[in-house]
């Protein structure tokens, strides 16, 4: 069964389409290959979109996303942003200085501090919301109808004051109940779609034997194709090809290192034994322990599975009796409180972070300094006073 | 947004009594000359800031009030109850039974550490009281005694427990011809300590007030109520509620905010100064009236001349011509007494804010060459007249307003190090001959950026 489906794309259209999903990574020729009027291709971009759909679970998140805000919500999620919903890539222009030859440090001073001030003002609000919903939280107790969460949110506590919103909310809330019913219906469905593609994929593959002798010479030229389409694409691969070098060097490096310092720790750790017979050896051994229990905590943190840290969005619910806790999202509520976790949990997770990091930057400080340490002793008369 | 205020010692106390009640005798006033709206708005905006309104009847003011003895504080506490219209939390001050000397050593090294928990629990509780801290607003004079060695080290505690929050320390500059003999000594450790810890110091000079007094308020007998209701009415005219962007629906609610961000982002230049234009008894406030276009030059060229006041502008003094020429990085260029500015922040209050036109406020060569107006440039406006007056603006500059008299304390007092004159004093409370050279090399760095602007 086939059949073909007409749209009117513009050339920027297919171009982004085409930048959006090789930077999801799917890397099927074909689809980077059909040309840019949208003449031709119905049935790569199905399979595109059939791959999209299982790939990123397409439907849930944008389910995740038309959600009602109960006004509650925060992300305990500590990565760096690497969400694909933020297409980096845009570099900012350099504001126009009218000074030849680069821009003042003091200007960057200046900027710098502004941002600085503008952080505090935002951590400044950040306190206030919380201090605000903890109020909220506080006043309902014991008002709601749900036993577990016992408080209002947010959005309920809007309502009560302002009753006449309750058109906009409600709503809302209908359509998000239909999109919910209409994805019980594809959940329903599904097994049919996948079925589907699967003699759509069959179909393809009878043809596509008979012309892989031609395609395997223009394949080598996909990925260059695709590059002029997608702006950072080049940085990406090299950047690529360059990390996986460095790594190899990297690995040489160590396993050298690791040999030479071994040996010579042998050496030390005999001589500074001898030493410590003499000294108080308790007091030495508990800090060496203390400064080596920090290590090991930092590198394992580093290397850390990022599945192990918490991700996503989660509801708050104040605890009076026990400290504050979150509920995780996407689960009804039922008797027992289902993934749940505790303030306490995130929050001595995020000291660990804290200190890690700050230990981090002691660590590059002091480097900075060393350096220019050395820079002021090759100038003359110089003397360099580090903070 | 909510700021607490710090009073320091005599001196601070009495000008903070005076700051909460010129805003709170202006809020009061039903002449806003605005809609009444407008006027609610404002109201509301300005007891968020200053005070805070849970359980009493009045107005309570978020304010710590600290001295070494107890008789101004209670003045302090008494008046402002006795006005009827506000008063400050009766357990919120901290003082000692007995005064303890003029030295400023003695209060930093020796009663600051000693009360520090207390006075910190005092500031706690206040900002507890917030439900969005706005910073921190210190009022202390630099040349004092036991208080501004006291208040040194109260800054350094803020900055330590609060190291997220918005820091303003307002100083008093002392007369040139001052009756306390170490008061330059005094002002060097001052300024050099709390440089480290503030974000911005706003200054205010007892020469300049005194003579604005004698001139312009027409005052006979200047008593220091005179000199404090200035100063809190030019410091009112700043910390009201304003509109800090164009086009805004709301008042700001971050002053301490936006004021730092727009002129002390840079960590070198934090020495503010405020000017103020017209300046008049009340009782001649209806007899005058101003035309903006007047009003705005005139402030220009007070900045541009440092003059203190508007009366004796010197209209000579003319910006530099910026010609094709690259910008020099000297000012060797610059015409003498020509005053070079980092930042500016004109703010407009009363009758037709909206249409003034501030150009000449944008002129590049008015700025330093690495800043350009856009980033050095901002304005804050209302329709609500401030204080009585139909038409007020005011001028906080980050420039080199304050350049000759710190180059001058800083002077004075290296000539008595020099002779190591009264240095026991200090050093026999903890003070060293080296942290007076510390606070000299911080103080010639300060006066060094601000030359070479």
């Amino acid at each position: 069964m086939l059949f073909s489906i007409v749209f009117f794309f513009s050339d920027n259209q297919i171009r982004f389409v085409k930048a959006a999903l090789w930077y999801y990574g799917y890397d099927r020729p074909e689809l980077y290959r059909l040309p840019s009027d949208g003449s031709a291709g119905s049935r790569e971009l199905l399979l595109a979109f059939s791959w999209l759909l299982h790939r990123i679970s397409l439907l849930e998140q944008l389910l995740a996303r038309n959600r009602v805000k109960t006004g509650d919500e925060t992300s305990v999620c500590t990565c760096e942003d690497g969400l694909p919903n933020s297409l980096k890539g845009t570099t900012e222009k350099a504001p126009e200085h009218g000074l030849e030859g680069g821009v003042d440090v003091r200007y960057l001073q200046w900027l710098n501090g502004r941002l600085r001030f503008q952080w505090r003002s935002l951590h400044a609000q950040h306190e206030e919301q919380c201090k605000l919903l903890h109020k909220i939280h506080l006043f309902t107790s014991g008002s709601h109808v749900d036993q577990i969460l016992g408080h209002f949110s947010v959005t309920e506590t809007d309502l009560v004051r302002q009753p006449e919103n309750y058109k906009q909310l409600l709503q809302l809330l209908e359509s998000e109940t239909m999109q919910l019913e209409a994805f019980l219906e594809w959940k329903q469905l599904e097994p049919v779609y996948w079925q589907w593609m699967e003699t759509v994929l069959d179909n393809m593959a009878e043809e596509g034997n008979t012309c892989e002798s031609q395609d395997a010479r223009v394949e080598g030229s996909g990925l260059p194709k695709v590059a002029s389409c997608c702006p950072w694409a080049d940085s990406l691969t090299g950047q690529i090809d360059k990390l996986s070098r460095d790594l190899t060097t990297l690995r040489e490096q160590l396993h050298k290192l690791t040999t030479r310092r071994k040996a010579a720790w042998c050496e030390k750790v005999k001589t500074r034994e001898e030493e410590l017979q003499k000294e108080g050896f308790s007091a030495t051994a508990r800090k060496i322990q203390e400064s080596v229990e920090l290590k090991l905590l930092d590198l394992t943190y580093l290397c850390a599975p990022p599945q192990k840290r918490m991700h996503g969005s989660h509801r708050l619910v104040f605890r009076n009796k026990h400290p504050a806790s979150k509920m995780g999202f996407g689960r009804s509520v039922s008797k027992e409180p289902v993934s749940a976790v505790s303030a306490t949990e995130v929050i001595r997770e995020l000291q660990m972070t804290e200190a890690s990091l700050e230990r981090e930057l002691k660590q590059l400080q002091e480097e900075c300094r060393q350096r220019l340490d050395e820079v002021a002793e090759g100038l003359d008369g110089v003397i360099c006073i580090s903070p | 947004m909510s700021i607490v205020t710090v009073q320091l010692g005599q001196c601070g106390n009495q000008i903070g009594h005076e700051v909460f009640n010129a805003i709170c005798s202006d809020v009061h006033d039903t002449h806003g000359l605005c809609s009444k709206k407008e006027n609610e708005s404002y109201r509301d905006a300005c007891k968020e800031r200053f005070f805070c309104e849970e359980q009493s009847e009045v107005p309570v003011a978020r304010a710590v009030l600290v001295d070494m003895e107890p008789k101004v504080i209670s003045q302090t506490l008494s008046m402002a109850a006795r006005s009827g219209y506000w008063k400050y939390d009766d357990g919120s001050h901290f003082c000692q039974k007995q005064g303890s000397g003029n030295n400023w050593a003695n209060g930093y090294s020796v009663h600051g550490p000693r009360h520090k928990e207390v006075i910190m629990n005092l500031v706690q509780k206040e900002a507890e009281k917030c439900d969005r801290l706005g910073g921190f607003f210190t009022i202390m004079s630099m040349a004092g005694g036991t208080g501004s060695g006291l208040g040194a080290f109260v800054t350094q505690c803020l900055r330590d427990a609060f190291p997220a929050s918005f820091l303003l320390n307002h100083v008093i500059w002392p007369y040139g011809t001052g009756e306390v003999i170490v008061q330059n000594y005094n002002s060097v450790l001052t300024l050099s300590h709390l440089y480290k810890s503030s974000d911005a110091l706003l200054v205010h000079e007892n020469d300049v007030v005194h003579k604005i007094c004698a001139q312009l308020m027409n005052i006979k007998q200047i008593s220091f109520r005179d000199i404090n209701q200035v100063i809190a009415h030019q410091l009112g005219s700043v910390f009201q509620p304003t509109y800090t962007a164009e086009g805004g629906l709301h008042y700001s609610r971050n002053p301490l905010g936006d004021l730092m961000e727009t002129l002390v982002p840079h960590p070198e230049f934090k020495m503010l100064g405020l000017r103020n234009i017209p300046q008049m008894p009340e009782n001649s406030l209806a007899y005058s009236t101003f035309s903006w276009p007047g009003l705005i030059k005139h402030l220009r060229q007070m900045l541009i001349a440092n003059a203190k006041m508007e009366e004796g502008i010197d209209w000579q003094v003319r910006p530099p011509c910026l010609g094709s020429s690259i910008p020099s990085r000297h000012s060797t260029k610059k015409p003498l007494h020509f005053n070079t500015s980092v930042a500016n922040l004109v703010i407009l209050r009363g009758k037709d804010t909206h249409s003034v036109d501030l150009g000449s406020f944008r002129d590049p060569s008015l700025y330093t060459s690495w800043l350009n107006p856009k980033d050095a440039f901002h304005s804050w406006k209302t329709l609500r007249a401030f204080n009585k007056y139909e038409k007020l603006a005011s001028l906080v500059s980050n420039s080199q307003f304050l350049l000759k008299p710190l180059d001058n304390v800083v002077g004075k007092a290296w000539n008595m190090f020099a002779s190591k004159a009264y240095i026991h004093q200090y050093t026999k409370f903890g003070i060293e001959e080296e942290d007076f050279l510390d606070s000299f090399t911080a103080l010639e760095q300060v006066i060094s950026s601000y030359t070479s602007l």
